[in-house]
């Protein structure tokens, strides 16, 4: 589903002229099955943000070569990789990122929109979708009427809506206090078992890893050594 | 995306900011509004002008002479189509004296031909068109100027400028046989050959008010009659006797410059009302540009609103649109909706401007005339019928493109700002 080949990346840090190189990524290589529940656990600062960008395609590895679906990613230009991420995957991220001027049902709707549904089409999509996270009574509320978890669920809507075979997760209980966490976790293996999701969840959290099939541990851009990623 | 969702999100973002786009749509409207009432005046003024050359002149009329030392083929002319009458006025070099009971009047004689003079639609205030070869048509001020002796001893006496006429022929014109008698100019008395004309028609008002029409309209047979009588009288004859002015009539107003070209390509001195309207044209034409030119830099002053609206609006949906990108939203999309933003602003600016600059133009044909007329008096104020402004259909469309187009272009950039946002600065972007 996804492979990942020998990615470096190096961001340049300070003021102009005395930037120095900062490598955030180094010879990373790995892969994700179909149908998984891939986790990426590591300290804070240790390139796993990083990795999950080169991964969607919101900037590209100064080397290596990314696979999502057959698709190369480097090859796609901007527009194509708007299209790409459509089709392809869905976000969740720490801080939710739901548009505050829209409803619960509206931003849950906002992707079918971007993809051309008809508007009838959505309506009972979303409907759908918002019964099965638990948010049918909270469907006319806006971001800021919502709970942290409430508002979590949503964005998960969101990223569902679309049907995409892959789901990228950074940091999506990092907000939420723990009791709120475990609904959570629990609605993503839900997920993955009823639909088939693949889910690729970045935390710093041993405890949201635990969901995972299996786990990549990170440190200073680097895969740990040894840590074979199979099941612990 | 489909359109009218596109729409809807845009609509749902204009909302938002309702007063921030209110202002901007207000300068808009201010911008275009100046720019449509400015051109206005100029459409204004040119149509007043062209109604007053229409209205002053047959419309139809082309006046035509020769080279020097040449002649008018007239069978020529007459050949072109949509020529419809050839009139050919031939003014004789000397007084016709007319005398009528005991009223008299020394004006000029011109020889025509009545046939082409009814073709050409000569209008009659009175009467009918001559038939026989004694009966003539009579200036419109002809009455007015035959005076008895003593009418006129007065009216030399008279010290004021433009004193009332003082009696002159009171009755119909019409049927009275009039005695008429030649006089040079260098004569003090009239030749003794006289002949009895009958008045069977009298002109229209000249169009001018300055115009005074004394003349007496004769059939062109009588030429070498005149001649003759002229050169037994004087000594010595005249070569330039009589001379001759043609003008021609066309069909309609529509061929009056084919005809004036065709003419013109003949080789002639030409002068029609095609002429002096294509004139005015050429003129309005700069004058107008001019006009838009300098309302275009009031377009372009409140554009700065809309690029600056656009350019907040951008900001503040930094993150908003680095979600958008995130989850999908290609660059061309987000661009644009941000155009249809600043395009949607443009255009409500530019409807509202229109319907004010009707309102304005209006105002402006009812009160200005009125100003004006009370400024120069009571008199003029009753003939005053100027466009102060008018606003054809075509500016409408002019001014609507400049508009919203400018509107557009100042949102140009902020739309390309838009989809150069970087989505993952744009996530970390505190709530
Ligand atoms: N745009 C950037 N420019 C410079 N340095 C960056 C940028 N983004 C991330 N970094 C640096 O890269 C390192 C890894 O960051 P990140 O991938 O966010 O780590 P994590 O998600 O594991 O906490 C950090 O040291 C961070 O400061
Ligand atoms: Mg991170």
């Amino acid at each position: 589903m996804i492979q990942v080949q020998n990615v470096n990346h190096t961001f340049l840090i300070g003021k102009k002229g005395k930037e120095k190189k900062v490598p955030v990524l180094k010879g990373l290589s790995f892969e994700v099955e179909k149908g998984e529940i891939v986790a990426i656990v590591g300290k804070s600062g240790s390139g796993k943000s990083t990795l999950l960008h080169t991964i969607a395609g919101f900037m590209s590895p100064e080397q290596g070569s990314i696979t999502v679906n057959g698709q190369e990613t480097a090859f796609l230009n901007e527009t194509e990789r708007a299209k790409f991420r459509l089709n392809n995957f869905g976000f969740i991220f720490q801080n939710f990122q739901l548009m505050p001027g829209l409803t619960a049902f509206e931003n849950v709707e906002l992707p079918l929109k971007l993809k051309g549904v008809s508007s009838k089409k959505r309506k009972t999509s979303v409907k759908q979708l918002l019964k099965k996270v638990g948010l049918e009574e909270v469907a006319d509320h806006y971001p800021n009427e919502l709970s942290g978890g409430q508002q979590q669920r949503v964005s998960i809507a969101r990223a569902l809506i679309t049907n995409p075979p892959i789901l990228f997760a950074d940091e999506p209980t990092g907000s939420l206090d723990s009791e709120t966490e475990q609904d959570i976790l629990l609605l993503i293996q839900d997920l993955n078992q009823t639909l088939g999701v693949t889910f690729v969840i970045i935390t710093h959290d041993e405890e949201v890893a635990s969901i995972a099939d299996r786990k990549f541990r990170m440190r200073d851009g680097e895969l740990v050594k040894g840590d074979t990623g199979y099941v612990i | 995306m489909l359109f009218k969702d596109q729409v809807d999100f845009v609509s749902q973002h204009i909302k938002k900011n309702k007063l921030r786009v209110f202002m901007t749509i207000l300068a808009a409207t201010m911008g275009c509004a100046f720019l449509i009432v400015l051109a206005s005046i100029g459409f204004g003024i040119q149509d007043t002008m062209r109604k007053e050359i229409l209205e002053d002149q047959a419309i139809t009329e082309v006046e035509v002479y020769p080279n020097d030392g040449e002649e008018l083929d007239i069978s020529k002319i007459g050949a072109v189509e949509h020529v419809n009458a050839i009139v050919q006025r031939t003014r004789m070099e000397a007084m016709a004296v007319s005398q009528i009971e005991n009223r008299s009047l020394e004006g000029n004689m011109l020889l025509t031909n009545f046939a082409q003079e009814e073709k050409s639609n000569l209008k009659l205030s009175e009467g009918r068109m001559p038939t026989k070869d004694n009966e003539i048509v009579v200036g419109y001020q002809f009455a007015e100027n035959l005076l008895t002796d003593a009418e006129r001893k007065e009216m030399e006496q008279s010290t004021e400028e433009d004193a009332e006429p003082i009696g002159g022929y009171k009755e119909s014109l019409i049927g009275k046989t009039v005695s008429m008698s030649l006089q040079s100019y260098e004569s003090e008395e009239a030749f003794s050959e006289t002949w009895d004309f009958t008045i069977v028609g009298v002109t229209e008002k000249p169009a001018k008010d300055w115009i005074v029409d004394t003349n007496i309209l004769l059939d062109e047979s009588w030429k070498d009659k005149l001649q003759e009588v002229y050169e037994v009288n004087m000594e010595e004859g005249n070569t330039d006797l009589f001379f001759s002015s043609t003008k021609i009539y066309t069909s309609s107003l529509e061929h009056v410059k084919s005809v004036t070209e065709e003419l013109k390509e003949m080789g002639y001195s030409v002068y029609s009302v095609s002429e002096q309207l294509e004139q005015l044209d050429v003129f309005f034409m700069a004058f107008k540009i001019g006009l838009i030119f300098v309302g275009t830099i009031a377009v372009l002053i409140s554009s700065i609103g809309i690029f600056n609206t656009m350019t907040m609006a951008v900001t503040e949906r930094t993150r908003e649109i680095g979600v958008m990108k995130a989850i999908g939203a290609s660059p061309k999309l987000i661009q644009r909706l941000f155009l249809m933003e600043s395009a949607w602003i443009g255009i409500i600016g530019t409807i509202l401007a229109v319907i004010i600059s009707y309102a304005v133009s209006f105002l402006a044909n009812w009160i200005l005339p009125m100003v004006v007329g009370s400024a120069l008096g009571e008199e003029e104020f009753q003939d005053l019928s100027m466009t102060f402004s008018l606003i054809p259909w075509q500016l409408v469309v002019i001014a609507s493109i400049i508009s919203i187009g400018v509107a557009m272009i100042s949102g140009w950039r902020p739309a390309r700002k838009a989809t150069k946002i970087d989505v993952i600065q744009a996530l970390r972007q505190e709530l």
